[in-house]
Parts: C-alpha cells; sequence; structure tokens
C-alpha cells in the first residue's frame, strides 16, 4: 500500500510539472487553503472546499487507486482524477475572493503569479506554424496527391515520420503497420516495421520480398536513408521526389 | 459554411430552448445557457444515435447514425422553438437591448472585457494558424476521416485501414463520430473539421462554461450593482481563466494543456468543457440562485445530458464524471443535512450506470 501511495505521489509530482519548476500547483493548493477558512456559504463550501479536498484524498488512497486501475484495467489514465480538481477555477474563485475590494491590484499580482509560475503552452516544440488547412505537414499531401489512386485503396510503405499523418488525408492509403509501431512501451513487433526502420542498411532482397506480401504499391523513402541495392534494381521505379523524400513504384504491383 | 452554421449554431440553440423552456428563472436562460444546454442535449441525441448503430449496425453504420441524429435533432430544434413561439418568451433579454449590460459597465470594466476577448482572440488564432502535433490523432481524426469517407464507424483500424473488430473502449466513446457528421453535412474534410474548425467552436464553447459559472459566482455583487449579469468581478474572473488555459501546460497531463493542444479530441472536450459544466449545474442546482423542484427541471434534464456528453468523449469520462458527482451529492447533503440529494443527483446519474453496464458487457462478452 506504501508503494501505491508513492506512486500516486510521483503521479502528482508529475501532472503538476514539479520537475520542471512549475508551481501552478502551489497557486491551487493556497486558494484551497484560503477558501477552507474564508468561504462562509455552505453550499460554495461544499462544491470548491469539500468535493476537491475529497478527491484529493481518494486520489492519494491506495486503495481507490486499486479499484480505480482494476475497473478500468488501465493505470496510465489515472491522472485523468486530477481533471476533476478544476485547478484553475477553483484558483481563480479562491484569489478573486482573497482579493476583495484591491480587485485591479490583485488582478495584477495573479497575473503575474499564473505567469511566473506556469508555463505557456505555445512554446510547446509540438505547436507550429500551420502549412496548411489541415494543419499537416505539406510534404505528407504532396505525397499522398501524387500517389493515391482515383478509385480503391492502395497498401504504401512510409517511414516513421509521416506515419502519423498519412491516413489523416486520405485513408485510400492503407500502411503495413500504422502508429502501433512508434510507441516503444506498447512493445510490438513487425517484421516490415523492422526491416524499414531498424536496419542500419535496408537490404534490398528481403526489404522488396516482404513489401511484395502487403502488396505495397509505393513504397517512401528519406532521401539519406542507406539500402545496400537500389530499389530500381528490384522492380521499383523512382516514380517522384517530394522535399527529402523519394517516391518509388513497384513496377511489378498491379 | 451555411452548413456549419446551421450544425453548429442553429440547431444546437433551437434545441436549447427546449430545457430552457422549463427554467423559470429569466435571468438564468439567458442566450448563452440556451445555446450551452443545446450542445449538451445535441451530443446527448448523437450518443443516442450512434451507439446503436455502432453496437448493431456492422455496414454503413455511419448513414444510420447519422439519420437517426438528424431526425432527432431537428425535431428537437423544431419542438424548442415551438415552445419558445407559445410561451413567447424570447430567450435573449429584451431590457435596453442586449447592449444593455455594456452600456452600464464602466470604462474599467470594458476595458477588462476587452482583455479578455483579447486573450480569447489571441488562443482562438493561435488555434486556426498553428498546428498542434499530437499522435493521438493517427486514431482519433482517422475514425472521423474513415466515416466521412468509408461511411463506416468503429470496424476499420485507424492506423493501417485494415478490417477489426470493436474496440469498446473507443467505439463508445463516439466524439469522432459526431465531427464526421459535421465534416459530412458540411463537405468540408473532416481533418480540416477536426484541426481548424473544431477549436474554433469549442474554445469559446468552454469560456461560455466559465461565463456561466463566473455569472453564478458573482451574480450577488451584479445584482447590487443593478441588475447587470456582468459583475465586475466577471471580467477578471474569466481573464484568469484564459491565462490559466495559456500557462497551465506545468506537464503534457494538465487539462488545460488538452484543451489547447487537443482541442478536438473526446477527452480535451471532457476535461474542459464537460468537468466544468457540472460545476455549473452544481452551482445552478445548489448554488442559491436556482431554487430545487419545478423550476429546476430544465438544469435536471441539462444534467443528465451532460452526463451522457461525458460518454460521448470518452469512457474514462463517464467514470470520473460519477467520482465527481458523487463526492459533490456527499458534500453537498452533508452541509445540507439532507440526503435526497443524493438520490436525485444519483438519479441523474443513470445514463452513466446505463454506458457501463453496456462497456461491461461488450468488454466481457467473450466470456460467454
Amino acid at each position: 500500500m506504501w508503494g501505491i501511495f508513492l506512486e500516486s505521489v510521483v503521479i502528482f509530482q508529475n501532472y503538476m510539472g514539479f520537475h520542471e519548476n512549475g508551481y501552478l500547483a502551489g497557486i491551487y493548493l493556497f486558494a484551497l487553503l484560503y477558501l477552507w477558512l474564508a468561504e462562509k456559504d455552505r453550499r460554495r463550501r461544499a462544491i470548491f472546499v469539500y468535493a476537491p479536498t475529497l478527491l484529493l484524498f481518494l486520489f492519494f488512497c491506495p486503495l481507490f487507486r486499486k479499484v480505480f486501475v482494476r475497473l478500468l484495467e488501465d493505470s496510465e489514465t489515472y491522472y485523468r482524477l486530477l481533471w476533476l480538481l478544476q485547478m484553475s477555477m477553483v484558483s481563480a474563485y479562491g484569489l478573486l475572493k482573497l482579493c476583495g475590494r484591491h480587485r485591479r491590484i490583485g488582478l495584477a499580482v495573479i497575473c503575474a503569479a499564473i505567469i511566473a509560475c506556469g508555463d505557456y503552452v505555445y512554446d510547446s516544440e509540438h505547436i507550429t506554424k500551420a502549412e496548411n488547412a489541415y494543419h499537416l505537414p505539406q510534404e505528407v499531401i504532396d505525397i499522398v496527391d501524387m500517389i493515391e489512386p482515383e478509385t480503391g485503396r492502395i497498401t504504401v510503405l512510409v517511414p516513421a515520420d509521416l506515419i502519423y499523418f498519412v491516413r489523416q488525408y486520405s485513408t485510400n492509403i492503407e500502411l503495413p503497420y500504422g502508429r502501433e509501431m512508434l510507441i516503444a512501451r506498447w512493445d510490438y513487433h513487425h517484421a516490415m516495421y523492422e526491416a524499414m526502420e531498424k536496419a542500419e542498411v535496408i537490404e534490398a532482397d528481403t526489404f522488396t520480398e516482404l513489401a511484395r506480401e502487403y502488396p505495397c504499391a509505393y513504397i517512401v523513402l528519406k532521401e539519406d536513408r542507406q539500402i545496400d541495392e537500389p530499389l530500381t534494381e528490384h522492380g521499383y521505379d523512382l516514380y517522384g521526389q517530394v522535399g527529402g523524400y523519394l517516391i518509388y513504384r513497384d513496377t511489378q504491383t498491379e | 459554411m451555411i452548413s456549419l452554421l446551421f450544425w453548429l449554431v442553429v440547431i444546437p440553440f433551437c434545441i436549447g430552448l427546449l430545457p430552457a423552456h422549463f427554467i423559470t428563472d429569466k435571468k438564468a436562460a439567458g442566450p448563452g445557457l440556451v445555446l450551452l444546454s443545446g450542445f449538451f442535449v445535441m451530443w446527448a441525441l448523437f450518443e443516442a444515435a450512434a451507439l446503436p448503430a455502432v453496437i448493431f449496425v456492422r455496414y454503413a453504420n455511419f448513414r444510420a447514425a447519422s439519420v437517426g441524429f438528424a431526425a432527432g435533432s431537428i425535431l428537437c430544434a423544431m419542438a424548442g422553438v415551438l415552445l419558445a413561439i407559445r410561451r413567447r418568451r424570447a430567450p435573449v433579454r429584451a431590457d435596453g437591448g442586449i447592449f444593455a449590460p455594456v452600456r452600464a459597465m464602466s470604462w474599467a470594466e470594458r476595458s477588462e472585457w476587452l482583455l479578455f476577448f483579447g486573450l480569447l482572440g489571441f488562443q482562438l488564432y493561435k488555434a486556426a494558424a498553428y498546428a498542434s502535433f499530437d499522435g493521438d490523432d493517427a486514431y482519433y481524426v482517422v475514425e472521423s476521416l474513415i466515416a466521412q469517407q468509408a461511411d463506416v464507424m468503429y470496424r476499420i483500424l485507424p492506423y493501417t485501414g485494415r478490417p477489426t473488430d470493436l474496440d469498446v473502449r473507443h467505439a463508445l466513446a463516439v466524439f469522432p463520430m459526431w465531427i464526421a457528421y459535421i465534416a459530412d453535412r458540411s463537405g468540408i474534410h473532416a481533418t480540416i473539421v477536426s484541426h481548424l474548425i473544431m477549436p474554433l467552436v469549442l474554445i469559446p464553447l468552454s469560456y461560455l462554461v466559465y461565463y456561466e459559472i463566473g455569472r453564478l459566482l458573482f451574480c450577488r455583487r451584479a445584482d447590487e450593482n443593478g441588475g447587470s449579469f456582468s459583475g465586475e468581478d466577471l471580467p477578471i474572473f474569466m481573464i484568469i481563466m484564459a491565462l490559466f488555459q495559456m500557462f497551465g501546460n506545468v506537464s503534457i497531463y494538465t487539462n488545460e494543456t488538452f484543451f489547447l493542444t487537443r482541442t478536438w479530441q473526446g477527452k480535451a472536450v471532457a476535461g474542459s468543457l464537460v468537468i466544468p459544466a457540472l460545476f455549473w449545474i452544481f452551482l445552478q442546482i445548489y448554488g442559491g440562485r436556482e431554487r430545487e423542484g419545478r423550476t429546476g427541471a430544465g438544469v435536471w434534464i441539462v444534467f443528465v445530458c451532460v452526463n451522457m456528453t461525458a460518454g460521448i468523449c470518452s469512457s474514462i469520462a463517464v467514470f470520473l464524471i460519477s467520482i465527481l458527482t458523487a463526492v459533490a451529492a456527499l458534500a453537498l447533503a452533508v452541509v445540507q443535512r439532507d440526503l435526497k440529494v443524493l438520490l436525485k443527483m444519483g438519479a441523474a446519474c443513470i445514463p452513466n450506470v446505463v454506458y457501463m453496464a453496456i462497456y461491461v458487457v461488450m468488454a466481457y462478452s467473450y466470456l460467454w
């Protein structure tokens, strides 16, 4: 039970970003504490003080965590229990109550505290200028436009960095394997993926043999991907190039 | 564009007139509440239409769900309009026009609202002009696109395109199918609807929930200041909420991070729209303004629909909001010394029980 409790503490710390000097949780806990002392309306006290405190207690309760994980068969999403705290709402309410009549000075102090303790979401490395209305890399769209059949579906082998996006643009393109191969902890094995991504130098013989099992009508490779023999010597022709990607068409697949 | 306006503004608003009819407090039933309620009733209708189609129809199940949902939505919208006409009670405040509250504000208040709308506009600009990468889109967005392009719900593996059995955990959370429906009706690619249109709808809608919460929290002071709903604390509350969303990225797990980086995913909607909506409902029913009983019937209808909306967002959300409701009900029952609170709020959670029963039956059907 002590071990489960410590796990919950780690989840809490990771959620609140303590390891990256995020201290918004400090603002929240301060506001909650203040509401404990200052909120006189018993109904609001129930909603903004007792309920969040009970939820925090449940979150750290090892028995509750055991039941939660057993019922949902998923321990990775336990952190979502903390969504119920609604940190922003409780903090905003508590801090505004604290400010009383000093609203404007209070607003300035609260804003400064949030900016100092928080982390600006738009600084995330995952947020980039959109290249098109789809919010997908333009290279993906250009590649799919080049190879997508007018009718029916085809299977295409693409590098790992395109896997997330290809089928978001067109479901007429099927893949031999998908995103499941890119999540290490899911621990999937796929021979085609091993041949395409794991091998330092692609062995063209076994690689093309595997690709034709699906069969892959096209193979997209990064320009600098090492391969022991050119695919053009294995029944493929260089169909086109988009940015740093070479597109090969299997001339033996109809 | 007209289709988008029709399905994302007109239909939800008209549907919202239905629960608003059963709220007698004129101040509470403003256009914001009508629109919000309409969205929750509409999502509940979508769940009712889509789940049977997902479970019992194998081929072209998206078409079946779409027909059922369209019929239900239009009927409810018509019923809402008819009720509003019959009562001749426009939900929009008429005293002095809709700009009366603005005229009643001080310049300081106006500038605070301006600051809030500046922050909101900035978030919308970022959502439209910037792409946020998330690996889960390879599942959720592709599910929407499959429904739009192949007319199939949850029978094709989004990662590869191969046929698959129902994955219960995802198949019951049909929010991507609602996005597919909007995409289908509007003729816009589902990925554009997910990444571009949805944030422009869901971000303001979340702030509408915060606004309604703020109205309930600060209405007393506002009433003392002349009856306007834009109390002097309200814009400050909204500014703090907006800043919290922008600086809440202390980890990848917070609901604030989900709100602005994965806005279109069901779990983000659960964290930033459905869970706050429950607080809004609790405040509506027990926060002082809305009296319990007949006058609160509309709010209870919305309560049930919020619970059903959690089901279309994610199966875990159903579990989460049941916990929140149980904890809040317990706390309210204790402070009010009234066990009926537990019974009433428990009854509102019946859809959650049904949902979890379906989940368990489907997940463990291999045992019998």
